[in-house]
């Protein structure tokens, strides 16, 4: 008896350990959730259905867990062999007992009191590695805490606050780098995604997002623009281990609604690029907008998917994009195979046979304004979308309505906002939030769930035959992965903006989700 | 698009000449502060910043400390401006307050408008401080953010602009009974109506036939008023400013 229970401790102590290998095999361990996006490809798909479509009508509220401040509480808390890691807005991170909720340790960053915050005060989520935790700061500093007692390791900065820099998104782990963009697209930064040592904090390379004076793709902005274009990489990436390529959604261009004074295709702006993991050297890259004028950034989950395509077994990389169109890329070659619309749109009359896309005549903000559909937040957004790998289905969340965009010229100031306009909603227009259910291989919808409002929610499949999400009332809901027919919802009493996960402890599987100033985990009786 | 580009810079200067300068003040708040309370100031995803009591404070003061450190646990971002830019700033938003209609005269006798007030029995369905029903906008503040040309089209013609969350809603429940309202709530799967009675009636959606909005006003229209009656009216809503407290701030809920 003595012997098993001091082996049963000897394995806790050693699982606490998250290294490199175990992230590879993230899915592998469906009771865990070790990245942000719950595994390297953002699939966000897990092999658990205690809870399943026969039984998640009995959910119930298991603990709430409330952090000191509410407002836009955005974490995807990482849960680590029955321990739950999660950050809260105002550099707030704590460590929960995850079966109770009970708190093992809370730290707080103190952010500066004088310091921009371009994004406010939120934050969404650690990154893991070893026995690290790793999250940024809104004034654009990356942490490295140690996960037994949250106390800080070391601090380093990714982008100065001063010049309109921050980081909200949480960073990638990948070997013994840690990868992180920084946010300031509306600040007219110039943006780059780095890596950092996961052991001192040092930086180990960093990729500017628009290529510099005689580099190929400079000459895509008129004159000096590029020297405050934005693009920046504000979303966490995707990660290939076989193929060693770190796949990263690109911010949109500065200032977001007056492109004439920026000239050109404006790259790597508005593009999903592929990125050597261990170099940061560009491999390959995909504008979905040349020339954005929208806000239409393509910082959304490239989620990564081996289907065959066609009849051929293929490595593909998907994205649900705010531009309204559903993209399929080979992620090899970063070859476009496909691109259809998911949301309303009166931008694009279709592609050519690059994938470059063809606009319609008239699509940029004017200054008496200009109707153009999605809106300058999406169709989609950072809200999660997943892929059940069984019904080779494609879910997302994203909002159905149009804006009139006005633009207006407007003198860059370093740390200033940089937007060249302005944008409207239209009244007496119906606006909503579309939940839909892609078929991969053609863009179609099998189903679509609509809510009331546009929502910041994101998605999560399961096999329990079950697709999570929510809305902006508060609503957490379970849809049938199938058909989409609603089959559980609870008013959660705030408004959400992230996704849910799922873990299992000692053989009980739960439901986590942020909403309002608490995190509420659900679990059957 | 590369035509475009051609066009575009005669666009924008034919565009520059014709219009009138803008106040300097304009186009900061249009470039950092409009995205979230609107070009106008109309709010949207941040607050009104053109009629009612800001939750934050009224004077400069206030404005000047919300706009540099940014309102915790709030979407509201810090900003900092230069001294200059910080005073155009706050003097546009200050210009975006409607309470300065206020100043304009009044043709009519607001004691006289009061008892037609009464006469009409406007309070069946609105509210002057706690008097009234609670069914239709309080008008406890209604001269203090609303034109004269406003107020009197509100009475003769209240169709013209009704604001969005006293739109009526008619529902058809299932049982096939007809209820119509002012939404107080509606989510995916609810409905929260207020009836004429001030009474709350509260839907699953799931009990819905069918439910629309309303195009037209639920208050008549006043058409048939005389000249004096219409300015003594007029006149007395145009008083109805709220009360100021020791404290300087006006009570009274938002008038919207």
């Amino acid at each position: 008896m003595r012997s098993v229970f001091c082996a049963a401790l000897l394995m806790l102590a050693v699982r606490a350990e998250v290294p490199y290998e175990r992230l590879v095999n993230a899915s592998s361990e469906p009771q865990n959730w070790l990245t942000y996006h719950g595994d390297y490809g953002g699939v966000r798909h897990r092999e658990l259905d205690q809870i399943n479509t026969a039984n998640v009508k009995d959910l119930r509220l298991e603990w709430l867990f409330q952090v000191p401040k509410s407002g836009r509480f955005e974490t995807v808390p990482l849960v680590v062999d029955g321990v739950m890691y999660f950050t809260a807005p105002e550099g707030h991170a704590f460590a929960v007992d995850a079966r109770s909720g009970r708190e093992l340790w809370r730290r707080r960053h103190r952010i500066p009191e004088n310091a921009l915050l371009v994004g406010g005060s939120i934050n969404r989520g650690f990154a893991v590695l070893g026995g690290r935790l790793y999250m940024a700061t809104p004034e654009g500093r990356l942490l490295c805490l140690d996960s037994r007692n949250g106390e800080e390791l070391w601090d380093v900065e990714v982008g100065p606050w001063q010049k309109g820099f921050g980081a909200t998104s949480a960073p990638l782990a990948v070997k013994d780098k840690l990868i992180i963009g920084v946010a300031g697209g509306e600040y007219g930064v110039r943006g780059y995604l780095d890596a950092y040592d996961a052991a001192t904090g040092k930086r180990v390379w960093r990729w500017y997002s628009i290529p510099g004076k005689g580099e190929p793709g400079n000459e895509t902005w008129s004159g000096d623009s590029w020297l405050r274009g934005g693009a920046p990489p504000w979303m966490t990436g995707t990660y290939d281990p076989q193929l060693g390529l770190l796949y990263w959604g690109i911010g949109n261009p500065a200032p977001d609604l007056d492109g004439d004074v920026r000239k050109g295709d404006n790259l790597y702006s508005s593009s999903i690029v592929a990125l050597d993991a261990n170099t940061g050297k560009l491999v390959w890259h995909y504008q979905t907008m040349p020339h954005d004028t929208h806000d239409w950034d393509a910082a959304q989950t490239p989620m990564l998917a081996d289907l065959d395509w066609k009849g051929q077994p293929r490595k593909l990389l998907f994205q649900g994009n705010r531009n309204g169109f559903f993209y399929v890329l080979d992620r090899v070659t970063g070859k476009f195979l496909m691109a259809k619309a998911f949301a309303r749109q009166n931008w694009s009359r279709g592609f050519d046979e690059t994938g470059r896309p063809i606009y319609e005549a008239s699509i940029d903000p004017t200054p008496d304004g200009n109707r153009i559909c999605p809106g300058l937040a999406g169709g989609a957004n950072w809200m999660a979308p997943a892929f059940n790998p069984q019904l080779k289905t494609f879910y997302l969340q994203y909002f159905e309505e149009c804006h009139t965009y006005y633009s207006m010229p407007q003198q860059f100031k370093e740390g200033k906002p940089y937007w060249g306009g302005t944008y409207q909603s239209i009244e007496n227009e119906r606006k909503w939030g579309n939940v839909k259910a892609l078929d991969p291989f053609t863009g179609e919808a099998k189903w679509s769930f609509e809510f009331n409002k546009p929502s910041w929610v994101g998605t999560l499949s399961t096999s329990g035959g079950l697709l999570f999400t929510g809305d902006d009332d508060g609503y957490l809901v379970a849809l049938d992965a199938r058909s989409g027919k609603l089959l559980w919802k609870i008013n959660t009493g705030a408004s959400m903006a992230t996704a849910p996960i799922t873990y299992m402890v000692k053989g009980k599987q739960y439901l986590t989700m942020a909403s309002g100033g608490a995190l509420l985990t659900f679990a059957l009786p | 698009m590369k035509l475009l580009w051609a066009l575009a810079p005669l666009l924008v200067t034919a565009q520059t000449i014709s219009k009138p300068p803008v106040a300097p003040g304009r186009s900061i708040y249009l470039s950092n502060c409009s995205l979230c309370h609107g070009a106008t100031g109309e709010g949207g995803r941040g607050p009104n910043l053109s009629s009612g009591t800001p939750v934050h404070g009224t004077t400069d003061a206030d404005l000047r400390r919300v706009i540099s450190k940014g309102v915790s646990g709030t979407p509201m971002p810090s900003f900092r401006f230069e001294g200059s830019e910080m005073a155009q700033l706050l003097g546009y938003l200050r210009s975006l307050r409607t309470t300065r209609v206020a100043v304009e005269k009044a043709p009519g006798d607001a004691a006289s408008g009061h008892v037609i007030y009464e006469k009409l029995r406007c309070n069946a369905c609105h509210r002057i401080d706690k008097s009234g029903s609670v069914y239709g906008p309080d008008l406890s503040r209604v001269g203090a953010g609303r034109s004269l040309a406003y107020l009197r089209e509100s009475i003769v013609n209240p169709s013209a602009d009704v604001p969005p969350v006293y739109r009526g809603v008619a529902v058809t429940a299932a049982d096939g009974s007809r209820v119509t309202g002012i939404r107080v709530n509606e989510d995916s799967f609810s409905l929260q109506l207020r009836n004429i009675a001030q009474q709350f009636v509260l839907f699953d959606k799931s009990e819905i036939k069918e439910m629309g909005e309303r195009k037209e006003s639920l208050m008549p229209p006043y058409s048939n008023l005389t000249p004096k009656e219409l300015d003594d009216l007029v006149s007395y809503l145009a008083s109805l400013r709220g009360a100021i407290t020791k404290q300087g701030v006006k009570k009274g809920v938002e008038v919207r």
